[in-house]
């Protein structure tokens, strides 16, 4: 017996159906009567993996939160594997960027990473050592497995980003949104990351990341959306590159 | 020797004072390991604060102190949860504001009654003077947290660690933040019997912040701060009894040494590791 978060959170995704499909989106902060998002339209294969380019302010992030939930949508729809939102919450995940984590929560780096769990487990119900063994999976697979009984506090921002995405992984998601997962990173992380997301891609997961770097990065991805000031903008990367974005790529 | 230990409880009133203030210190300890770490102390701060004008309309009325207080808090804590959920006005301006307001609304109302004893008794507590249907009140009101809090551990956790991420995953977040204040309320509420509102912040924050002193880990950090808590509850109402102080200021005053105890240790322990280095 189960008691899930959500009574809609595990339906099983249309193998047919897009990974993301979405329609003259409008998205807008509560606090804000402006749209921060306005008519996005796009249809994102199951398996693919894309670049969400654009600079600063362009509408990434709240793309992200308004596929999760996070923010509600003003117009439009969104469909995630054919099901409206919130219809399949285990399938998705959001690594969010690192500033909106609370870093100096007393928790081991093991406990945080088995976080991605609980969407499996609902109320009442606590980790067991199957859960703790799949944490320890995406530890080992990110490389940071020797980290696992470190609190949180104590880690540096390329390790944080590494226990985030290894918890994103202990999810299982299919459907995987990567706000800037490069941002401020070493170059040990940022090939381990590329190495994980290759693999993720391979195993027919569908991977979106938010990026400043596409221009070097360019072969990882299957194709990139670009946006800038909350609208998407149409074209490849030929016609409309980063710098005509006004990203500040290295 | 051991009797200055047993005397005490040959008043029954001593020992109804000894087990509430030990039941409302971890009552206190346990919810307020989330409320620091969640960040929400200056919340309890103004629900302490807000309590005084439900307490002197009760008793004005003649009505139950208790459904008073717990009225004004909840009233304010619903308040402040409503107003600040689009952000149109920041939730630290709300709680800096409203908490005075109910505040000065308390005095107010206490100055009509001519009553200066009364004042002091609402402000600072007096758990020497619980009654018998006052102790079941915080027992079953402590029974109904504790196991609230054992039973959501794993969810506040996630909450207060990554609220964005709880949402993500179907979590009822704002359900679980009003739950977070119903719980803050009723605590503030039976801490106010032991050490009044101006007091009762001080069991929420101070037995935790001594915990984080000493540890950083959280179960550890519950277990410590109900061992403080305790030490301090039992210290207090001695304290009380043997010196004749006022009970509420002697538990925070032992709950303010510990804290001052665990920051010299923390300091000895650095020191010592920087030198060992």
């Amino acid at each position: 017996m189960k008691f899930p978060y959500c009574s809609h959170s595990h339906s099983h995704p249309d193998p047919h159906a897009p990974a993301l499909e979405i329609k003259g989106l409008g998205v807008s902060y509560l606090s804000e009567g402006k749209f921060a998002l306005k008519d996005f339209d796009i249809s994102i294969k199951a398996g693919s993996a894309m670049a969400l380019v654009g600079p600063n302010g362009a509408g990434k992030s709240t793309l992200f939160k308004a596929i999760c939930g996070l923010l509600p949508v003003r117009c439009g729809t969104i469909r995630v594997f054919g099901f409206p939102l919130g219809a399949c919450h285990n399938r998705v995940v959001f690594l969010p960027q690192r500033s909106e984590i609370d870093w100096q929560f007393p928790l081991s780096v093991l406990d945080f990473v088995t976080m991605g769990r609980y969407v499996y487990l609902g109320w009442f119900f606590p980790c067991t050592k199957k859960d703790i063994n799949i944490a320890r999976d995406a530890l080992k697979e990110m490389n940071v497995l020797d980290l696992a009984h470190r609190q949180i506090s104590q880690l540096s921002g390329g390790q944080q980003q590494r226990v985030l995405i290894a918890r994103a992984l202990t999810q299982n998601a299919d459907l995987l949104l990567l706000d800037e997962p490069l941002n401020a990173v070493d170059v040990t992380t940022r090939q381990t990351v590329g190495e994980v997301l290759q693999k993720i891609k391979a195993q027919g997961k569908t991977v979106i990341v938010a990026t400043h770097y596409y221009d070097h990065e360019e072969g990882r991805y299957d194709g990139a959306i670009y946006l800038k000031d909350g609208k998407q903008i149409s074209g490849t990367k030929d016609q409309q590159g980063p710098e005509d974005l006004g990203c500040d790529c290295p | 020797m051991i009797h200055y230990l047993t005397d005490p409880f040959q008043y029954l009133f001593i020992e109804r004072a000894m087990i509430g203030a030990v039941v409302i210190g971890i009552l206190c300890a346990a919810l307020g390991t989330f409320i620091v770490l969640r960040r929400m102390a200056v919340v309890g701060h103004a629900l302490t604060h807000s309590a005084l004008p439900g307490l002197v309309v009760a008793f004005l009325m003649g009505g139950s102190l208790f459904a008073g207080a717990l009225t004004a808090t909840v009233l304010t804590a619903f308040g402040i949860g409503f107003l600040a959920r689009d952000e149109s006005v920041y939730e630290d301006t709300l709680v800096g504001m409203i908490p005075n307001v109910m505040f000065a609304f308390g005095i107010l109302l206490i100055s009509t009654t001519k009553s200066f004893r009364d004042l002091f008794s609402m402000l600072f507590g007096n758990i020497l003077g619980i009654t018998d249907g006052d102790l079941h009140l915080i027992l079953l009101i402590a029974a109904v947290v504790l196991v609230a809090l054992f039973l959501f551990y794993k969810e506040l956790k996630l909450f207060s660690v990554d609220p964005n991420y709880a949402k993500t995953i179907g979590m009822p977040v704002n359900a679980i933040r009003y739950g977070l204040l119903l719980f803050l309320s009723l605590t503030v509420v039976v801490g106010i019997q032991a050490v009044g509102t101006v007091l009762t912040n001080a069991l929420l924050v101070v037995p935790v912040a001594s915990a984080r002193l000493l540890t950083d880990r959280l179960g550890r950090m519950i277990t410590l701060s109900c061992i403080f808590a305790v030490l301090s509850a039992v210290g207090g109402v001695y304290a009380s009894y043997y010196l004749g102080t006022a009970s509420g200021a002697s538990i925070v005053m032992f709950c303010s040494l510990i804290f001052a105890l665990a920051w010299v240790f923390k300091f000895v322990k650095s020191a010592c590791l920087r030198k060992g280095s």
